[in-house]
């Protein structure tokens, strides 16, 4: 009786042995295939960095035979473009970043640097003998990663780098791999790479932008006890239920801007809608607040709002301010306040108040870049009329507004008119010089329900 | 001597019945044992041949549902209101899931209201409506206005970024306060702005072994409510980090190098640092 039945269980056993063992080897292929998917695209990565460097380098050494302008205008957006490529393809490879940081940061300054001097060319300035001696450093490092990258290149080649080392049950091998090939040859380069002294240029990644120091703080230091009565003060004192200030640590002043943080705890609230505020160490300037309180109802119109936040500016001693800009988010409205000096609107010293719009408070004020571009200025008068510079503008171009602007340029800033207007059917604002009438500057405008966005 | 041979028999009768109770009950329990095996073996052939030969392709209509959650800005969540919501608000009323007034105004009772009936209704349970369960519910939410959007700016948004950032933030910071997380969407944000990192978003965030929680796929969650907030105060521009670059769990750290790093802030259980 048992007998007969006896084969049934075995078999059983048998089929879902064959059928495991297929399992596991269909998840084998998987694996393998996921991983050689995975290192192709890191080979591709890593040779089309090297191709690209190499382009870099090859234009660099052209641009300084080149004495003609057009070409070394050509050559120079080429070595912008390779260099971009270059670094963006870097930052995809599986290298830890602080090995990479200082390569980044000169691929990024190499097509800054090319950007600014395309700008120069195009204004019909030539090449100074100190940005030839610039662009022969530059030239000499791209040859240093060049070489370092190819003798890389030897060795994945001869090793047979495999994708094995990458997942992450064999970290440790992987990590071993990369001490020993891409993590050695990068720290190297690394090294001399961050020997390179400081790019003195106009552009967005140059350390002169970059190591801007704030200019609208004052000059008096201010005591932790001090700028926590300065907090209290800006959100009312009546309120306060509790402030704590948060830590910080041993090198805050190193930061842009130097802060005590504090989270202020109104009356009768719970602990978590706790209102975040920051006091500038130097000064004690109220750098930004937020209060991240839920907005459910809307009652108040974005008139109402902007008349608060005007209001509120006043209060706070940031007088002839104006709202240029706004943003809906959440049930609250965020303005951008720019100040209005003599006519003309100064984008560089901005304020942000963010507005709630169920009872008009508000809940959101940020001065930061105020206080790194504010200083007292004196606006040079125009070269050019209002009508010169119109000329420099197309002719379809749709005009709706003409002001004075001073707008941010590198680490400078410059005197424009602002043209706003439409041209087929979306909406722009020009920036002409106004002591050249060169163009400087056209912002696109994204209008949606929300509010508007500049690009 | 006789009289006690019957009783001597008589106990091993009752032994040897005895014996085979028992041999029966082991034997009956075997076949059990048999029986339960067998259920157990087919269940696991079943179970190993759905893995082994039916690939789902679920992960790629887990990408499209994000995606069109937060493509299309017909998603109602805590925070939103309008007509919208309080249809839905009139339906789960008229089922008694919310018992609260037909106001718009997409608050605590409609969330809590929402999760119910996702629960009953074998729904992801995340008190977000969004097109399956507004289904669900026999409702079809407004279309979004893409009528204002001209030629040249169609498409052009930050709601991307937005997201992405949210993303990440509700992935490395979801227990922190707020000020924490809009901390961590900052340096996020300073790392596109500095030559030494990625220059786009997505460029910094998917960087190979730059968060944990990219590495590890827990950046794939949904993020709530709050930490989209987040990404959206830091996209205006709120750096409450005065400008790092980096930031570390000092209980968990593992890098000697981070510890090179200049503190700037401690927030929450995270250092900041330059």
């Amino acid at each position: 009786m048992g007998n007969r039945k006896g084969w049934i269980f075995p078999t059983v056993l048998s089929l879902a042995l064959v059928l495991a063992i297929a399992w596991g080897y269909n998840q084998y292929t998987f694996k393998n295939e996921y991983g050689i998917a995975m290192i192709n695209n890191y080979q591709r990565l890593f040779s089309d960095t090297k191709k690209h460097i190499e382009n870099v380098q090859v234009s660099l050494s052209k641009a300084l035979v080149s004495e003609s302008r057009d070409q070394n205008i050509l050559l120079l957006s080429r070595i912008m473009n390779e260099a971009f490529f270059a670094q963006d393809k870097l930052a995809q490879l599986p290298l830890d970043q602080a090995d990479i940081a200082n390569t980044q940061k000169f691929l990024n300054q190499v097509a800054d640097y090319s950007y600014k001097l395309i700008e120069d060319h195009l204004e019909g300035k030539k090449i100074t003998s100190k940005q030839r001696e610039t662009l022969f450093n530059l030239q000499n490092n791209s040859a240093l990663f060049n070489r370092e990258l190819a003798s890389l290149q030897d060795e994945i080649l001869n090793t047979q780098f495999s994708a094995k080392k990458l997942t992450s049950r064999q970290r440790e091998k992987m990590d071993k791999a990369n001490q020993q090939m891409y993590q050695t040859r990068m720290v190297n380069l690394e090294k001399q790479m961050a020997k390179n002294p400081e790019l003195i240029y106009d552009g967005p990644y140059s350390d002169q932008v970059l190591n801007k120091k704030p200019l609208g703080l004052g000059t008096n230091k201010v005591t932790e006890a001090q700028a926590e009565k300065i907090a209290r003060d800006f959100i009312g004192t009546k309120k306060v239920a509790k402030v704590t200030p948060f830590e910080a640590g041993e090198n805050m002043s190193t930061a842009k801007i130097p802060a005590y943080t504090f989270s202020v705890v109104p009356e009768n609230t719970p602990k978590e809608m706790a209102i975040y505020i920051a006091v500038s160490r130097t000064g004690g300037k109220v750098i930004w607040m937020a209060n991240p309180r839920p907005v459910s109802k809307v009652n108040i119109s974005v008139n109402q709002a902007e008349k608060k936040a005007i209001k509120f500016l006043e209060e706070k001693g940031y007088a002839d301010m104006e709202a240029n800009y706004s943003l809906r988010n959440d049930g609250a409205i965020l303005f951008n306040f720019a100040l209005k000096q003599e006519n003309t609107t100064i984008y560089p010293d901005l304020v942000k108040v963010k507005v709630a719009l169920d009872n008009g408070e508000i809940v959101g004020f940020d001065a930061s870049t105020y206080l790194v571009n504010h200083h007292d200025r004196n606006i040079p008068e125009p070269q050019i009329t209002e009508q010169k510079a119109r000329e420099s503008i197309r002719l379809e171009f749709d005009i709706e507004s003409i002001r004075l602007a001073v707008i941010p340029k590198g680490a400078g800033e410059v005197l424009c008119y602002e043209f706003k207007g439409k041209y087929k059917g979306s909406d722009y604002i020009i920036y002409i010089n106004a002591s050249n009438g060169k163009e400087e500057q056209i912002l696109q405008l994204i209008k949606n329900e929300n509010g508007t966005l500049t690009l | 001597m006789p009289k006690g041979k019957p009783s001597v028999f008589f106990i091993f009768c009752i032994k040897f019945k005895f014996l085979e109770k028992i041999r029966r009950k082991t034997f009956e329990r075997r076949i059990h044992l048999k029986k339960t095996l067998l259920v157990l073996s087919i269940a696991s052939i079943v179970f190993l041949s759905i893995f082994t030969f039916y690939t789902p392709n679920n992960t790629f209509l887990e990408a499209t549902k994000e995606y069109d959650y937060y493509q299309s800005p017909q998603v109602l969540y805590w925070g939103t209101t309008g007509q919208d919501v309080k249809n839905v608000q009139w339906k789960l009323r008229n089922w008694k899931y919310y018992s609260g007034n037909v106001d718009g105004v997409y608050g605590a009772n409609t969330y809590r209201a929402v999760r119910r009936f996702q629960r009953k209704n074998g729904l992801t349970v995340d008190g977000v409506v969004g097109p399956s369960t507004a289904s669900a519910m026999g409702l079809k939410l407004t279309e979004a206005k893409t009528a204002t959007a001209v030629a040249p700016t169609a498409g052009i948004n930050r709601k991307n970024d937005a997201y992405l950032l949210a993303k990440l933030i509700h992935a490395e910071a979801r227990g922190e306060p707020y000020i924490g997380k809009v901390a961590v969407g900052a340096t996020v944000l300073n790392r596109v702005r500095s030559p030494k990192f990625p220059n786009t978003v997505a460029g910094v965030v998917y960087q190979p072994r730059a968060f944990t929680a990219v590495d590890d796929g827990q950046m794939n969650l949904s993020p709530a409510k709050d930490s989209i907030k987040a990404a959206n105060d830091c996209l205006n521009g709120w750096d409450p980090t005065y400008g790092c670059l980096y930031y570390w769990n000092p209980a968990t750290a593992t890098s000697r190098w981070i510890w090179s790093r200049k503190v700037i802030l401690k927030k929450g259980k995270h250092w900041f640092g330059l």
